[in-house]
């Protein structure tokens, strides 16, 4: 397969994006006809390009004679292509119901349908300055997404994430910059540091690394740069769900990946100062997120703060720098996406059907919301780490990652796992007893306007609890495939 | 385990399987006659529910679930059986719909899901360093991999016992169990007093025996704080069930001290001790449901909760006081009653495995109990028959037939199990035996 596949990937949704404003739809049928056949479109061309085009590369220009931009299909990126392939069409989908009654769509459907590409662009991004690049575009793009209501709430929520982002970046160039002027290879395609690292520069390395890690850790919403991801969830719900579960912060998570195990390598990071700092960190994170996530009140905020948590599950088990954690990170990034999306997307329908948006006034919506609240629990099962469903799977990799390790900083992340589990019990099946056992003097009438909302809706969340259930009993394909990524990015194996 | 079943194989040291072994065929013997009995009895006691038809829905679906527990090959299973089954059992306890017993089910579910979380550490770990992916008596670990980390192991072991304990009222994961237990229906009272509290015996008895191994924890520091929480428990319910006047909370009381008479004979680790822990399983059931079902039976047919005011009772409802009396006696230890048997195994038990200390003062502090188990239950019993001079005669009828029949079963148990014990007591030394 020729290299220049990869582009088309991008440029699909990017263009097709950027038309939809421009294009007059003489009805909603026709705007989401045309977006959809755009979605799909790359969506398919994405996955075929995943099962045939492994290895291929493609050099866009060259910017000076070491810097160019190029595009490369490797396992790793391919996860997180894959993801996000899939999941982008069930959400437009959504989207299109959700977004039936709120004003501008053009602009919201341009915007949204440009992402795809961009995050595409994250994933096949084939060397750090082409990942940077589309990284800062990624934020550019999701800020009208954040400020789309017009509120004062959402311009400050769309102000507070352009300020976070672009620090983030900045810090994560300034990192680059360092590794690269220090004879480091920014190319993905290159593991490691290599003879760059002496004993002499390992303190600017250090320095490097956590410029990245931190720089990159505001958009995986690391502990203390999270805040953005709460306030940003006055976006409406395709936006939270489908960019604040999955696309915008898993950029992040990927990232540092990159970082992790491209840029620097297991050699370099095992043992180091600069690892520790990153477990202590993403540890305390899945801890502080959790609590935060039991104490808050607000549907869609106690979900962004349980991302905060489930992001730096990933994020930890990246830092342990070992084949498994790799694996385990790689696996909870999808379950997470799967999972936290289908959490989003109920939590939307329930504000779409009924206005309702606080955790408390969910009485009884049981009967009223069957099919909606059947799949969040299935979802608040599988997010607390219930077997057979998927997230008991990624938590357990995630956990022999960490007793493998056998390190006092590793046991510290079992135990905040652990006690994340039983936040996580607390804060969402909390919201399923009230939902299905409502109290004695519970008045059905007052749920009677309350209807099930359409299939637009239904059908991707019947779908992804199909996901959650088959994923957790028969994760083979999806284990080989993520396998795939451990010869890559471990070559001394 | 031989020949176990694999319904799915998830990956790699991930499946879902059963079989059967001998420790699996008692408590599912168990459960279905406990199950059977209080199916009959609650087919009466309906009447008195909020929402029958939610209750005998949960009710079998819990029943599914301890029977898979039972038979479950594996740690994975054993955890997801034992979540899903606190998951079911959960609506039974709220099903009055009041906020407080919706308070009281969300306690237990919350103190329920932290306990199996805690276990979930002993599975991350022998996941790790163990051989087998299922239960082997003496224990699964790699003596090869586990050298030099027997340190973690051992907090490893001690926290997830404690978190299964939870299920089976250990201090300090009690609490839940007073206040769920009471606000259920009847019969759900007394199967989750009488037999899903031994679901967490099981889970510990799984842990310690087949996965971890006596071996590796007999003499350990984990030993020894495990009995002396026991201990604890064993007296500390004992002393709140006799200070307590609602008739149903004294007895969960007593469940919390009582089931950690049979955690004392497991964490001590000897084959005669678990010999009287496995009989006090099944004699504790017996009796604890039957008393659950007099306490019930009081409430559905003459609206009485609290024990000051069942004065006289007994002579209003002479089979339920006569079934709740003997039960009574069974529970304190009185020969011939069951209950007597079991004690003595779990004293003699602990007396000839000569742990410092906790082998004399677990006797001890078991005797201590047996009087204040007398002292909570049989003032009932006596202010029932004979309610004194000058009392004025109380209100109140016989329980219905089906109600009836449920105790009566339950008291010619108590009274046979006890006489001829001998065929349950070799069965049970057998499997006790084949644990070590």
């Amino acid at each position: 397969m020729n290299g220049i596949g990869i582009l088309i990937a991008i440029a699909i949704p990017i263009l097709g994006g950027a038309f939809v404003p421009l294009l007059d739809f003489g009805s909603r049928r026709a705007r989401e006809s045309y977006v959809m056949a755009i979605v799909l479109a790359a969506s398919v061309y994405t996955l075929s390009l995943l099962a045939s085009g492994q290895g291929t590369s493609f050099v866009l220009y060259h910017l000076t004679s070491t810097i160019d931009i190029t595009f490369r299909i490797d396992r790793y990126g391919s996860i997180f292509a894959l993801l996000v392939s899939v999941l982008w069409p069930l959400a437009s989908l959504y989207a299109f119901e959700y977004m039936s009654h709120l004003h501008k769509k053009n602009r919201f459907f341009g915007f949204y349908t440009m992402c795809f590409g961009i995050t595409l662009g994250v994933a096949f991004a084939g060397n750090f300055i082409t990942m940077y690049l589309f990284y800062e575009l990624l934020t550019l793009v999701t800020v009208p997404l954040i400020t789309h209501e017009g509120t004062r709430e959402a311009k400050v929520a769309g102000v507070k994430y352009l300020v976070y982002s672009i620090a983030g970046a900045t810090a994560a160039f300034i990192g680059m910059i360092a590794v690269l002027s220090h004879g480091g290879s920014l190319e993905f395609d290159v593991i490691g540091l290599g003879s760059a690292a002496t004993p002499e520069n390992r303190r600017l390395f250090d320095l490097a690394f956590l410029f990245m890690f931190f720089g990159f850790g505001v958009k995986s919403a690391v502990w203390p740069l999270h805040g953005w991801l709460p306030t940003a969830g006055v976006a409406p719900t395709p936006v939270t769900a489908l960019l604040h579960a999955v696309a915008v912060v898993k950029s992040g998570v990927f990232a540092i990946g990159r970082v992790v195990y491209f840029t620097y390598d297991a050699g370099y990071l095992d043992g180091s100062f600069v690892q520790k700092v990153g477990l202590l960190f993403s540890a305390f994170t899945i801890i502080y997120g959790t609590v935060m996530a039991w104490k808050e009140m607000h549907f869609k905020k106690r979900l962004a703060y349980s991302t905060v948590s489930n992001l730096s599950y990933i994020v930890f088990a990246f830092l342990l720098v070992t084949p498994s954690g790799l694996e385990a990170g790689l696996l909870h990034m999808i379950f997470h996406g799967v999972m936290k999306i289908a959490l989003f997307f109920v939590a939307g329908a329930v504000m779409h059907q009924s206005g309702r948006i606080y955790v408390t006034e969910l009485r009884g919506f049981g009967k009223a919301m069957p099919v909606s609240i059947a799949v969040f629990t299935v979802a608040s099962l599988a997010l607390t780490g219930i077997p057979p469903l998927c997230g008991f799977l990624s938590k357990f990799a995630i956990a022999e990652a960490a007793v493998e390790e056998s390190t006092p900083f590793a046991y510290f992340g079992i135990a905040a796992l652990l006690i994340s589990a039983i936040f996580t019990a607390a804060y969402l099946l909390t919201i399923c007893i009230r939902a299905y056992f409502p109290p004695a003097d519970f008045e059905p009438w007052s749920l009677k306007s309350v209807k099930e909302a359409n299939w637009y809706m239904t059908l991707p969340l019947v779908l992804l609890a199909a996901a959650i259930i088959l994923l957790g009993c028969f994760p083979g394909p999806l284990m080989r495939f993520i396998g795939g990524v451990v010869p890559a990015a471990f070559p001394g194996l | 385990m031989t020949n176990a079943v694999t319904l799915l194989t998830i990956s790699d040291g991930l499946s879902i399987q059963f079989a059967s072994d001998g420790l699996g065929r008692i408590f599912l013997c168990l459960d279905t006659v406990m199950w059977i009995l209080a199916a009959i009895y609650a087919s009466k006691y309906k009447e008195h529910m909020k929402k029958p038809k939610q209750f005998f829905v949960f009710f079998g679906l819990t029943y599914l679930m301890l029977a898979a527990l039972s038979m479950a090959a594996n740690y994975l299973t054993m955890y997801l059986c034992f979540e899903f089954m606190t998951l079911l059992s959960m609506p039974m306890v709220l099903n009055d719909g009041t906020m407080e017993s919706i308070a009281a089910a969300r306690k237990y579910l919350m103190y329920s899901i932290f306990g199996a979380t805690l276990g979930l550490l002993g599975f991350f770990f022998s996941a790790y360093y163990g051989t087998s992916a299922v239960f082997v008596s003496g224990g699964v670990l790699d003596a090869a991999k586990t050298a030099g980390k027997e340190g973690t192991l051992l907090v490893t072991a001690f926290i997830s016992i404690v978190g299964f304990g939870a299920k089976a009222g250990l201090f300090p994961l009690h609490a839940w169990l007073p206040t769920a237990h009471p606000v259920a229906p009847a019969p759900a009272s007394a199967v989750l007093s009488g037999v899903i509290t031994k679901a967490g015996v099981l889970c510990i008895l799984r842990i310690v025996y087949q996965v971890y191994g006596a071996a590796f924890l007999s003499g350990t520091w984990v030993q020894t704080a495990l009995i002396v929480l026991a201990l604890i428990t064993v007296f500390m319910g004992s002393m709140m069930a006799y200070g307590e006047d609602l008739l149903k909370k004294r007895l969960a009381y007593s469940t919390v001290s009582q089931v950690s008479y049979v955690l004392f004979g497991v964490f001590t680790m000897n084959p005669a001790a678990v010999l009287g822990a496995l009989l006090h399983v099944v004699y504790h059931s017996i009796i604890k449901d039957c008393l659950f079902f007099g306490a019930g039976a009081v409430i559905f047919t003459n609206h009485k909760e609290y024990v000051s005011q069942l004065r006289g009772m007994g002579k209003k409802m002479p089979v339920t006081y006569g079934c709740f009396t003997i039960c009574s006696l069974g529970l304190i230890g009185i020969p011939p009653f069951a209950g007597f048997l079991s004690k003595w195994y779990l004293a003699t038990g602990s007396l000839s495995e000569g742990l410092p200390v906790l082998s004399w003062l677990g006797p001890a502090v078991l005797l201590l109990s047996a009087l204040l188990t007398a002292g909570y239950l049989l003032p009932i019993s006596i202010q029932g028959f004979f309610p004194g001079e000058g009392e004025k005669e109380a209100e109140g009828k016989e329980a219905p037939g089906r109600m009836l029949f449920s105790m009566l079963v339950l008291a010619a148990a108590t009274v046979l199990l006890g006489i001829f014990a001998q065929p349950l007591s070799d069965v049970m030394q057998q499997i006790a035996g084949g644990l070590f």
